[in-house]
């Protein structure tokens, strides 16, 4: 009962992922701007985040169908604890999608709590101590820092009445009257977004919850966490920025996620290196991950920023692959500590391949799809004549990446410490990681002319054209 | 009286860096939403709007009376004892909270120009109630004194918003305060799952997750 309805919900999923196939050529490629009403509006950002949602839940709403019957079989669930799962899944994924439509910053902002809120009972899911303390640390950080990001939201409302009168809180009245805002107001505004939005979308050093929340969650819930969420809170950032470029000129906003992002780079280099969870592992590559985005949009070249929304989608389908893999592991091992978990490739193979072809992506090796986003990077800091913080940026990723490759092929290779017979892998599960694959390899070796027009209309966008 | 007013909302918010016990600080929080409420329902006779009256009435019936008769019945529930636990005791906070009231200063006056004082007083004081707010979360043990703190800085949140002429969008502040219910409950229930897991609420020993 509870895999048929694992698959009802992945086929709902998957007819939302064409769904939002489309709507990413018609509205990105086709660089259309839509509003409904006052309250929603979509341009080709938006569309870049919507199709980055649905690949990402779909894809973990595939892996869910064996993993939670397994959960099951295994009585870590009960069956109305399952249909609980399946109930905030679709709850969480909804709040997802609904965040980069709307137009109206206040909703905008309630959007992003809301995704908080449900996602906090998917953290707290197994009801054990350790999953408690890391909802509580997620929702009370996150609380904070949504409550500063409301701060800003008002003063920029603020700056709005009193230049031009208008009482609104849409974006687009915002960035039509940017030139008239008061500088002044709009820049300490835009602190008060930064690390608001900032604390849940993991920039270093707010992004104390993301390594427990993250390595808490249900497996395929983490890489939602981390594929999606994240670039969610990343996205009010990006929309404030536009608007902040604009009034102020200069690169006010872009200094600041440069920052930031060297800064997430800088301090997920340490605990990657000393880590001894799996999740927690991929936790802190988030945090490193977005800090490559902070750090392409801070450039602010079209090149760079090109490379930070490629980035966006690279990292949230290599991620995803990664998060299943390590919750498939800790399924059959019974734990996700590093220590004892060796020669996977050996008791899952499948698993195993897909997990190494994923480490390699993850720390940027060709021909994966995030070696092109951080080598176009990488390339755009060096045209814009940033040498200290290009030279910073590569010797961290360097560092970085070798601590992990470390890490994974500890655990992939060598044999098993305990004896586990080698185990077939679930139809659902291999369909899985080759719908992920084919993402991180076909776009490490072509962009579609479909991708490429639909970055290039949203790269307009965050240059305020 | 709107100068009235925002002294006692600044006097109050000194007072809870000082309190010690958590049916206190409760009661702080009670009178400092009482004097926001009266602020909005003066505002909304000066400007005679309706939707203020609304949202006076709001915050009244809200943040006066549900909200902390909720935390009330979840006190009983859980059977906790009444100390906050200080990780800063009150002198050392009080310093912190006289810093937090000079940088709030300073932001304001970097945002509104001087001949509108009393916009500029509002927006320090709503800016300082925020980081008290979040001054007292980060300083206080009990897990119930982290989500009081919270609805201190929302309190703040609201407070700023009365700067704009004619306050925020009538439907935006509506789904405002649906949101804080809905959060409240929502953290009053991961107090309650760790009061049963845990048997306390000291967010201090909730040290499980390192590295």
């Amino acid at each position: 009962m509870i895999k048929r309805l694992g698959i009802i919900n992945a086929a709902a999923h998957f007819m939302a992922w064409l769904a939002a196939l489309y709507f990413f050529a018609a509205v990105g490629a086709g660089n259309l701007k839509l509003s409904l009403g006052s309250i929603f509006y979509a341009d080709a950002l938006s569309a870049l985040l919507v199709f980055t949602t649905a690949t990402v839940t779909f894809a973990a709403a595939l892996f869910s169908v064996s993993f939670i019957t397994t959960d099951f079989s295994l009585g870590k669930i009960t069956a109305k604890k399952a249909l609980y799962y399946y109930l905030l899944f679709n709850l969480f994924a909804a709040a997802m999608f609904l965040v980069p439509l709307i137009n109206n910053l206040g909703f905008l902002w309630m959007a992003i709590e809301l995704t908080t809120l449900v996602s906090s009972f998917l953290v707290g899911f197994y009801n054990t101590r350790h999953s408690v303390e890391a909802a509580w640390k997620y929702l009370i950080i996150c609380s904070v820092g949504i409550t500063l990001a409301l701060f800003g939201a008002i003063l920029f409302t603020f700056a709005l009445a009193t230049a031009t009168g208008i009482k609104s809180l849409n974006w687009t009245d915002l960035l039509a009257t940017a030139k008239a805002l008061d500088p002044a107001i709009v820049k300490v505004a835009f602190i008060f977004i930064l690390v608001g939005y900032g604390t849940k979308a993991g920039l270093a050093p707010m992004h104390t919850w993301l390594p427990d929340a993250h390595s808490q969650a249900v497996s395929p819930v983490s890489a939602m966490l981390s594929g999606v969420l994240l670039k969610s809170s990343l996205y009010a950032i990006l929309r404030y920025g536009i608007i902040v470029n604009r009034c102020c000129g200069g690169n006010y906003y872009g200094n600041f996620m440069l920052l930031f992002g060297l800064l997430s780079l800088a301090v997920t280099c340490f605990f990657i290196i000393t880590q001894k969870d799996l999740k927690r592992l991929l936790a802190y590559h988030s945090v490193e991950h977005i800090g490559i985005i902070a750090f392409g949009v801070g450039l602010n070249s079209p090149l760079a920023l090109f490379g930070a929304l490629f980035h966006i989608f690279n990292h949230a389908v290599t991620k995803s692959l990664m998060f299943f893999g390590a919750g498939r592991v800790s399924q059959a091992y019974g734990s996700h500590d590093l220590e004892k978990l060796s020669g996977i490739i050996k008791t899952l193979p499948f698993t195993g391949l897909a997990m190494l072809l994923g480490a390699f992506a993850l720390v940027g090796l060709p021909p994966f799809s995030i070696f092109t986003s951080e080598i176009i990077i990488v390339i755009a800091a060096f045209q814009s004549g940033n040498f200290i913080a290009a030279g910073l940026f590569l010797l961290l990723m360097a560092v970085i990446s070798g601590a992990a490759i470390y890490h994974f092929a500890k655990i992939l290779f060598g044999q098993p410490i305990e004896p586990l017979a080698a185990k077939k892998e679930p139809i659902e599960n291999v369909l899985t990681y080759l719908f992920l694959i084919i993402f991180i390899l076909g776009l490490g070796l072509f962009v579609p002319t479909l991708l490429r027009q639909s970055l290039d209309a949203a790269v307009n966008i965050l240059r305020g054209f | 009286m709107i100068w009235l007013l925002l002294f006692l909302i600044l006097l109050i918010t000194v007072e809870t860096a000082l309190v010690t016990s958590l049916p206190a600080l409760l009661r702080n929080f009670r009178y400092q939403s009482m004097c926001l409420a009266l602020l909005t329902l003066l505002a909304a006779y000066r400007e005679t709007s309706p939707e203020l009256y609304v949202i006076a009435g709001l915050l009244f019936s809200l943040k006066v009376l549900l909200i902390p008769h909720l935390f009330n019945l979840l006190i009983k529930r859980i059977n906790s004892n009444n100390h906050l636990g200080l990780f800063l005791n009150a002198q050392f906070s009080l310093l912190f909270v006289v810093a937090l009231a000079m940088i709030s200063w300073y932001l304001a006056s970097l945002v509104i120009a001087p001949p509108a004082y009393l916009e500029q007083l509002t927006l320090s004081a709503a800016c300082f109630v925020v980081l008290t707010g979040i001054f007292l979360m980060a300083s206080r043990i009990k897990a119930l004194a982290q989500v009081i703190g919270l609805l201190l800085a929302e309190n703040g949140i609201f407070l700023a918003a009365t700067i704009i002429p004619g306050g925020m969008p009538f439907f935006v502040e509506i789904a405002l305060f649906f949101d804080v219910l809905v959060s409240v409950m929502i953290l009053g229930l991961f107090i309650y799952r760790i009061n049963a897991i845990f048997t306390h609420i000291d967010v201090s020993k909730l040290s499980g997750l390192r590295g």
